[in-house]
């Protein structure tokens, strides 16, 4: 089978002209660096089987970050390359448009975004731009379908560039030069009101007092529809329809013993538990789809909508200076945020960072300070009941540890920070169909993860209970959990399901009967003391095997100092 | 000559002439101007280009960010975020 890849810029739409070929719904957001890795699918052209590779984009073959870097290494992989150009910057695209012909590859340009050249004021002769680079040229709107036919027509007529040979840097840009003066002519225009109001979101003054109100409103959205979600639909769902039914089922197969204590715990019809319980059908399955579910939804809506408008790169401008001073830049927001969905693909994101000591930095502040939804999810049911307010101390203490290990990692971590280097794309409306379908994906992904992990972590706490295990675990953790953090000694059961999975680990925590102020410490412990093994997986591949464990390290001492300094705090000596 | 001017500029001297060039970050929000050298090392030179900020080209400022922060400038229609430091290797005229 021949290989295509995928080649062009950051944020041409190379993403979903993938998607389009391949019927593959791959990420695309209106944000540079959404694809950090390669990601492969099959599409038929003429018939014949081809493989499509979607490669993360670069300005040029001499990659600046670790993304970049799989783009060039790609770029070899292939038999064909398809070159998606973006018709409303063809000058800036030429340069690494002119180094993938000089490989000699066979090669096809898709000329996107050709319908939005019209109303910039850019004509291109593409007859002519043809002629001048020797290979096929069609435009494209990815984002409408148009040209995507055409486009795997032409893949069948790529062959390599007959016009250009190799050529210096310098030689380069002047061909450049020359080709714009020869296919491209701009008519003036004049910046949109449009435009100018949109720089009302970068401007500090205005910039800043907005961004905390989007923040804000998201949160609030996250919260409130998932709540609303929970309370009318999923609440009702278990309740009344699932519960009965199942609990009526497994009671008519095994009424009682260990199998039934398995299947559902200590529910009967009389009384649901579907907290409490711990089976495998009843809280196994309410914890991923009654209490996570909602907020992963209402949180991969509010994502979407942030990625697709294009408001994350100009947040990045806007916080870039508060980040310098924990070693990072603006753009390490972006694996930030995705960080509060799932740590997993915000570890990923990081390579759109350019140094070691960044991503170092921008992974391990994330490994111990930003708790993924599933796991907000749990914090916001369990710590909800008891008032807002000790939620709010959960978050602001991660928030004080996050920027208090940033100043400290920026000083003691070796290597370079350097500055931010962002394109800022222009805002687009998004798509109220991609909305959806990405939050779909999002919410699928999280529940063919989640459900399997939950429902094997609530059979091995089951297998340590009936085998005596957490007697015997308890005795041994007791001297820390029960003297030095104040908690019961049964919260060493939720310390040993985080590793596997946290929201299941913070639902370990009702049974014992805390207090809230118990459970706030127990809450940011869990956060803070270990990846779950996803997530740390991940983390190793990323960053390596020592730097793994001074993160580990790392995190074990902050979790234990953080403990101990709130439960004076809170509880007291 | 280029790495004159830029030392020149570094040193602070006649930073705000009418006609000289300048460094990109003595540009105020709302003037125009045309970059007409690019002071960094060869790798960034390249990245400055492929991203538009290429010699001969017209920069605006739309932001810039308190506490020297990053700009934001606005070069043939693209918007690019980049810090102070970098904003310092890029020299321009004034129009």
């Amino acid at each position: 089978m021949k290989k295509i890849t995928l080649m062009g810029c950051p944020n041409v739409g190379k993403s979903v002209v993938f998607s389009r070929l391949t019927g593959v719904n791959v990420i695309s957001s209106n944000y540079p660096g959404t694809t950090v890795d390669f990601i492969k699918g099959t599409t038929f052209i003429g018939g014949e089987k081809f493989e499509l590779i979607d490669v993360p984009g670069t300005y040029s073959l001499e990659p600046t970050s670790k993304a970049e870097a799989v783009a060039q290494t790609m770029l070899h992989e292939g038999d064909i390359v398809i070159t998606v150009v973006d018709a409303t910057h063809l000058e800036r695209n030429l340069y690494l448009t002119l180094e993938i012909l000089e490989t000699k590859k066979p090669a096809v340009i898709a000329l996107n975004l050709w319908d939005e050249t019209r109303h910039l004021g850019i004509e291109i002769d593409v007859a002519k731009l043809e002629r001048v680079l020797g290979v096929p040229i069609v435009p494209t709107c990815a984002i409408c379908g148009t040209g995507i036919k055409e486009l795997a027509s032409a893949v069948g007529d790529a062959h390599p560039s007959k016009t250009l040979k190799q050529m210096s840097e310098e030689e380069r840009w002047l061909k450049v030069g020359e080709i714009i003066q020869d296919v491209q002519v701009v008519h003036h225009r004049h910046h949109t009101m449009w435009e100018r109001l949109a720089d009302t979101t970068v401007r500090p003054t205005t910039g800043i007092p907005l961004a905390i109100l989007v923040i804000l409103l998201m949160f609030l959205f996250i919260i409130e529809v998932g709540n609303v979600l929970i309370y009318y639909l999923m609440d009702p769902l278990f309740y009344a329809y699932y519960g009965p039914l199942i609990v009526g089922a497994v009671n008519s197969f095994v009424s009682s013993g260990l199998l039934h204590d398995l299947l559902v715990g200590t529910s009967t019809i009389e009384s649901l538990d579907f907290e409490q319980s711990l089976g495998l059908l009843t809280t196994g399955l309410y914890v991923p789809f009654g209490v996570v579910l909602p907020f992963v939804i209402t949180f991969y809506f509010m994502l979407s909508i942030l990625e697709d408008t294009g408001y994350l790169p100009r947040l990045a401008v806007l916080v870039d200076t508060g980040l310098h001073k924990l070693g990072l830049h603006g753009s390490a927001i972006v694996p930030t945020i995705l960080g509060c969905g799932c740590n997993v693909p915000g570890a990923l994101a990081t390579r759109i960072l350019e140094t070691e000591k960044q991503r170092f930095i921008a992974m391990t502040l994330m490994a111990i300070a930003i708790p993924c939804m599933a796991q907000s999810a749990m914090i916001f049911a369990i710590l909800g009941r008891y008032g807002m307010k000790w939620i709010l101390i959960v978050y602001s203490t991660l928030l004080v540890l996050y920027i208090s290990l940033g100043l400290l990692l920026k000083r003691i971590v070796k290597g370079e920070s350097p500055e931010l280097l962002l394109e800022v794309p222009p805002y687009r409306k998004p798509d109220p169909r991609t909305l959806l379908k990405k939050t779909w994906s999002k919410a699928y992904g999280f529940l063919a993860e989640a459900v399997p992990f939950v429902i094997l972590g609530i059979f091995i706490v089951n297998l340590l209970s009936v085998s005596g295990m957490i007697d015997i675990l308890s005795r041994i953790f007791s001297p820390i959990l029960t003297t030095v953090l104040g908690l019961p000694e049964g919260a060493i059961v939720a310390l040993i399901l985080g590793i596997l999975r946290k929201d299941i680990a913070i639902g370990m925590l009702l049974p014992l009967g805390m207090t809230p102020q118990q459970l706030t410490i127990s809450c940011i412990i869990l956060t803070t003391y270990f990846p779950c093994i996803a997530a740390f997986v991940v983390l190793f591949r990323e960053l390596g095997s020592l730097a793994m464990l001074k993160a580990v390290g790392l995190m074990a001492v902050v979790s234990l100092s953080v403990g101990i300094i709130m439960r004076v705090i809170v509880i007291g000596i | 000559m280029v790495e004159k001017q830029l030392s020149d500029m570094k040193t602070g001297e006649k930073t705000n002439t009418d006609r000289g060039p300048v460094l990109l970050t003595t540009l105020l929000p709302g003037e125009r101007a045309k970059i007409v050298a690019l002071g960094a090392g060869s790798g960034r030179q390249r990245h400055f280009r492929t991203m538009g900020l290429k010699e001969g080209k017209i920069v605006e400022i739309r932001a810039t960010q308190p506490a020297r922060g990053p700009l934001v400038i606005d070069v043939e229609g693209t918007l690019i975020a980049i810090g102070r430091g970098m904003a310092r290797q890029i020299l321009i005229q004034k129009i």
